[in-house]
């Protein structure tokens, strides 16, 4: 019965999203703020308790079956189930939903309201669908919270809809997740196929026992889609652009949410990566190398929140690498661990800039820590744990692990722990350059600014378990059925000091002036190498010219309906349909052409001219006046007569 | 009696509403709405009457016994499901178009004509009197679009007519052949089923019959008339093309090949496939590059309908249920989305992507009813257009992966032109067109509301549809040797 | 000559006289009145069979006849009338259709 508990869990957020966005009534400001708040809030409320006595033992591991399609001897049964990694994925989401929730309510105050409820409806949706997406015992409830929060970011990313570059962030996104999407949807529908079920419970051993090449097929489709969704290298290009959304936006997306699915998706189906050597190996380089990737990207950024979208790329570049280790309790751990502070560095962010101007530029940030000194204090333990501090930030101990299961993987390992190792000093670089420059003295006094406990509370809680989330690492590996890995003094020596390092090296960035002049030129590194141009080179421009190509120029059709003929003029509109026309217009005129002139109609028309004149001819006959009409009855009768009076004869 | 109800009730209803405004003010419009509604509640009333075996309703008498003609109409939960369909639909053309003065009368009179000449198609197993109706079908959607359409539209009517009828040529001519052909002279398609013809000849039949199915469905390359049809037709015509005469394609494909040509249809599927791969991409490439709404919705059923092609001839349980369901799933999101063009042309007077924009400001009923429809057109999961690509796509893993990777592909495209067209519209600051912009009247918003609740129900509860479809789909698979999985 | 070949003669000749007259005159009365000799003809002819056969039916018609004729007066006066403010009653002014 307590199952069915976990059917309503996504109910709420749902809910007020249908009467948020469909409502025909015109809600004011505040049952707005309200009703979204308690959809918000509600997921947490229901299943903190659940959580609980999971973990706590009181209950067992439970599926809440929602309702079975037939397919003949396939069955699609949905449901939601409560496992390690749902319990862990869905008490991260809530908490931290529930957070960014409150903080939006006082953020987003300015809004106007029709914007507002489409704000704030867009987030409950989003909140629904990532965790239907965690709680799913099904690959179709998975894939639709998937997708759910794929459309939902596209909304939230341009939700400043006047502006262009936000449409084209979230285009942008939505494209190029999609596109990872694709693939996802391939390799569950592979499995699908192979299991005859869409039970993960059934889906991971019918996986596991696939033929090799296609088991190697799914758990490499099954990789792609995580690449998008957690925008790792090849696909990373989308979510700097997507800061385009608004902060509370940034913080939900880029935390727990969205960004962090594709960890979640890899944890899921771990067993079958690592039964492919090959694709736990790609995964692992794929997660190195995006550490390191987004670690230099991030120090060369000049604004604080595309800084911050750089390290949630490297971050969850740190996930992958232990999904591919083996590992993918470590990368949950890590996962919780990065929810609670990547969530608390937007949010503080955000309060940070508008202390400073609304500009989110890290220049501009300085001297912000005197006018909102809470923020400021709960974004440097924010930053604390992002660069992984030694054994005070929660951030360190999920990082030592990842770094330990890297080490423990053999030589191969040792040499990608020697690449993260690298990655995590760079964290430490980028990660205290805003905390820096926040404690410079102002340019001119600023008063002290007023800091709303709305915004201020969730910030302070997630401080909170920025420190003590530490605890929290290794219960969350053993109830992942995995170990902690214990690498040795050394080796976690090594991780402190490269934490250090990074501490050492922001500072100088900071203020050595040389080196910070460095940093504005370092204009490549942080456009992302280039990756966008390159992109747009190499894929969206040539797809916008076979576009154009086939559909012709643009400006074909009049200014007006009514104004202009149609596709078949100028350009190349529609080359397969037209050439059908032009074909058959063709042969039309071909099987007609031996009869041009038409003889049958010359000759026709010739004797309608004949009888035309005949006509003319025989009008006068009609002359209209009633005895001459009268004679021809006569005679016509007459005519009758003699002609019936020589048929008696006969 | 009540099969060849829904066909002689739209017709003679047609007839009665021609005569309705000499009763009163708006009496053809609200006569029109009676002569549908009961009409469904007819199809309602014999659908839950049915028999349980494989078909819900059958009918059956002589005709003209000379000829082998015969009023064979019978009727399954596909038949079903699309009668039902033609009524909603028609319902909704007389909603959308309150605002229709020009030959009122006429214009109501050719929407239930429309109607009536469908359900014949849908119903109809009598080969001759299906190729009749389907003949038939073409005048009043031609009176539509030349009578009350925009601009150039005796253009697009011709060219719709030419297309469709030569194409009707192909179905006709194989219908006669067969006919005369078989031992005692007979249209009746089980009968003719059983005719054992050799698989050259099947192949050569199953020619004459897809070319009048595609063409209408349509495919590349024989998709021409769609786009100048979409853009000149009135609303109304937008709508019943896109929801009902396409349908009749898709529909046809569905039903007579399977049970006619089955090794005909095994010989021909591959290239079918690729033909419908290739439309798929085609059509989304092309709705990419358009700059006039209508267009850009038209090359995007040419995509969707492309995707039925290929899951029809996927030849397995997943492929046809999708092409059943995205059938279905596409009636609705397409006639829909028209609907939503129709008003903002009607508002405006300009489809031009490039002059509207700005609606969520203006508009917010009308944007939120065209997010609802832009996630189908994109097929997101809990649509029923999802479900129907997605079933789709697991047939064609089935059968062939390199299908199935060109309808992902597909997937991706409709991204990019579904964001293009959202953007264009809702987004960006309102110019001069969209500045003042009425939002949705109640007599809009209601069947916006019945479409997208159909989308959304049946997407997320699909059981009931493929329940429905099922005997369909078992009927088409059993010719091709393929049992219920 | 028996005497209902007397009669027929006798009824030809009303006929064409009626004939002539319907031909000859211009004035739309004159030809109304020949057109009722022209009836006149037949109808003895019909008498003088019925008599010749003794028969009741030869009579019967002439009461048929009789119907017609004044049918046709009563139109054919309507007619006139209006042809009168027309034409003055002039039939061969009378060429077009258009009233």
């Amino acid at each position: 019965m307590l199952a069915y508990l976990l059917l309503l869990v996504p109910l709420p957020p749902l809910g007020g999203f249908l009467l948020l966005a469909l409502d025909p009534y015109r809600l004011d400001r505040r049952p707005v703020l309200a009703l979204s708040l308690a959809a918000g809030i509600a997921p947490l409320v229901l299943f903190l308790p659940l959580a609980i006595a999971y973990f706590t033992g009181a209950v067992g591991d439970m599926i809440a079956p929602a309702f079975t399609l037939n397919f003949g001897q396939y069955e699609v049964a949905l449901a939601m189930q409560l496992d390690p990694l749902s319990a862990i994925g869905a008490s991260t989401v809530t908490v931290v939903a529930s957070c960014v929730m409150i903080y939006a309510a006082d953020y987003m105050s300015g809004a106007r309201v029709a914007d507002l409820r489409r704000f704030f409806a867009l987030m409950n949706l989003f909140q629904a669908g990532m965790l239907s997406m965690v709680l799913a015992a099904d690959s179709i409830v998975f894939f639709l919270g998937w997708e759910l929060m794929g459309l939902c970011s596209f909304f939230l990313i341009s939700y400043n809809m006047t502006s262009p570059r936000a449409f084209a962030a979230g285009q942008k996104a939505f494209v190029m997740t999609r596109i990872a999407d694709a693939a996802l949807l391939a390799g569950l529908l592979l499995l699908f196929l192979e299991a005859t079920s869409v039970r993960m419970d059934e889906l991971i051993p019918a996986g596991l026992a696939a033929e090799e090449s296609r088991a190697a097929i799914i758990a490499v489709l099954l990789l792609v889609g995580a690449l998008g969704k957690s925008a790792q290298l090849p696909f990373q290009t989308w979510l700097p652009t997507a800061m385009a959304g608004p902060t509370p936006v940034s913080a939900l997306l880029h935390s727990a949410t969205m960004v962090a699915a594709g960890a979640v998706l890899l944890a899921r189906f771990a067993p079958l990566i690592e039964a492919t050597p090959g694709v736990a190996a790609a995964t692992a380089i794929a997660g190195v190398a995006t550490a390191l990737f987004g670690a230099l990207c991030a120090i060369a950024q000049t604004d604080v929140k595309r800084l911050l979208a750089y390290s949630s790329i490297s971050q969850i570049g740190y996930m992958l690498l232990a999904v591919g280790m083996g590992a993918p309790g470590v990368a949950m751990a890590h996962f919780v661990i990065h929810a609670f502070f990547k969530s608390l560095l937007f949010m503080a962010a955000g309060v940070l800039s508008h202390a400073g101007g609304g500009s989110t530029a890290i220049e501009k940030l300085r001297g912000t820590a005197y006018v909102a000194p809470i923020s400021f204090a709960t974004y440097t333990v924010g930053a604390a744990a992002l660069a992984g501090f030694p054994i005070l930030s929660a951030g360190w101990w999920s990082k030592e692990a990842i770094l330990g299961a890297a080490v423990e993987a053999g030589p191969f390992g040792q040499f990608l722990w020697l690449v993260a190792l690298g990655g995590a000093a760079l964290t430490g670089v980028y990660a205290y350059r805003p905390v820096l420059c926040a404690l410079r003295k102002p340019l001119h006094d600023a008063p002290k600014g007023h800091e709303s406990w709305l915004a201020v509370a969730p910030l302070i809680f997630l401080a909170i378990m920025s420190v003590l989330g530490g605890y929290l690492v290794e219960p969350i590996i053993h109830e992942m059925g995995g170990h902690a890995p214990h690498a040795g003094l050394g080796i976690e020596v090594m991780g402190a000091l490269a934490a250090i390092t990074g501490l050492i090296g922001s500072v100088a960035v900071t203020f050595i002036p040389s080196w910070n002049a460095r940093i504005k030129r370092a204009r490549r590194l942080r456009a992302g190498m280039q990756m966008d141009a390159i992109y747009y080179a190499f894929l969206v421009r040539p797809y916008r010219r076979i576009v154009r190509l086939l559909s012709g120029r643009d400006g074909r059709l009049g200014k007006h309906i009514g104004e202009g003929p149609e596709a078949q003029e100028g350009g190349m509109g529609d080359p397969v349909g037209t050439a059908t026309v032009v074909f058959g217009l063709w042969l039309a005129r071909v099987v007609t052409a031996p009869f041009m002139p038409d003889r049958f109609d010359t000759v026709i028309m010739r004797g309608a001219r004949e009888a035309q004149r005949a006509g003319l001819w025989t009008r006068r006959l009609q002359s209209g006046r009633l005895r001459d009409y009268a004679l021809g009855f006569a005679l016509g009768l007459g005519v009758l007569v003699i002609l019936g009076w020589g048929m008696t004869w006969g | 009696m009540g099969l060849s109800l829904q066909i002689l009730l739209p017709f003679f209803g047609g007839l009665a509403v021609l005569f309705a405004p000499r009763f009163g003010r708006d009496y053809e419009r609200y006569g029109t709405i009676a002569v549908m509604a009961l009409t469904l509640l007819v199809l309602i009333f014999s659908a839950l009457n049915g028999d349980s075996g494989r078909w819900l309703q059958l009918v059956q008498a002589d005709w003209a016994p000379s000829f082998g003609i015969q009023v064979l109409l019978a009727m399954d939960g596909l038949s079903a499901a699309m009668l039902a369909i033609s009524s909603i639909l028609g319902i909704v053309c007389v909603f959308i178009s309150w605002e229709v003065t020009h030959r009122s009368a006429m214009y109501h009179a050719v929407i239930c004509w429309t109607v009536a000449a469908a359900n014949g198609v849908f119903l109809a197993f009598d080969l001759l009197v299906f190729a009749f109706f389907w003949e038939l079908m073409i005048i009043p959607a031609f009176l539509l679009i030349g009578l009350w359409g925009h601009g150039n539209r005796e253009h697009a009517a011709m060219k719709f007519l030419v297309f469709n009828a030569v194409a009707g040529l192909g179905l006709l001519a194989a219908v006669f052949w067969m006919g005369a052909t078989a031992p005692e002279i007979t249209f009746d398609a089980f009968v003719l089923s059983e005719a054992g013809y050799s698989t050259p000849v099947q192949v050569i039949l199953l020619l004459g019959f897809a070319l009048a199915f595609m063409v209408k469905l349509p495919v590349p390359p024989f998709h021409a008339w769609l786009p100048d049809a979409h853009t000149q037709a009135p609303t109304a015509g937008s709508i019943l093309l896109a929801g009902l005469l396409l349908k009749t394609g898709a529909y046809g494909l569905f039903r007579f090949p399977p049970l006619l040509f089955p090794e005909g249809l095994m010989a021909v599927a591959p290239y079918g496939m690729a033909l419908g791969a290739f439309g798929v991409v085609y059509g989304a490439i092309l709705a990419c590059g358009q700059v006039d709404a209508k267009r850009l919705i038209a090359y995007t059923s040419i995509a969707h309908m492309s995707i039925v092609l290929m899951g029809v001839c996927g030849g397995v349980h997943f492929a046809l249920a999708g092409a059943g369901v995205e059938m279905i799933a596409h009636a609705f999101s397409s006639s829909a989305l028209f609907l939503l063009i129709g008003a903002l042309q009607h508002r405006t007077g300009t489809r031009d992507l490039r002059e509207l924009g700005g609606l969520q400001k203006t508009a917010p009923a009308f944007a939120t009813s065209f997010a609802v429809f832009f996630a189908a057109a994109l097929a997101m999961p809990g649509t029923a257009n999802f479900l129907g690509e997605a079933l789709v796509i697991t047939g064609m893993f089935q059968v062939n992966w390199a299908f199935a990777a060109i309808a992902l592909v597909s997937l991706v495209v409709s991204v990019v032109y579904a964001t293009r067209l959202i953007g264009a519209i809702v987004f960006g600051k309102p110019k001069s067109e969209t500045a003042v912009f009425e939002d949705l009247k109640p007599y809009e918003l209601w069947p916006i509301i019945a479409l997208g609740a159909g989308t959304i129900v049946f997407g997320l509860f699909p059981q009931v549809l493929i329940g429905w479809l099922r005997p369909a789909i078992d009927a088409a698979l059993l010719p091709l040797g393929v049992g219920a999985p | 000559m028996t005497a209902l070949n007397i009669l027929l003669v006798l009824s030809a000749g009303l006929f064409l006289a009626g004939l002539f007259g319907v031909a000859a005159r211009r004035t739309l009365l004159m030809q109304l009145i020949s057109l009722e000799v022209m009836l006149a003809g037949p109808a003895l002819g019909f008498i003088a069979a019925g008599a010749h056969h003794g028969s009741i039916e030869g009579s019967a018609m002439f009461i048929l006849v009789l119907g017609l004729a004044a049918a046709e007066v009563a139109l054919g006066l309507a007619i006139y009338l209006h042809m009168r403010r027309a034409t003055g009653g002039d039939s061969d002014a009378a060429t077009r259709l258009r009233g």
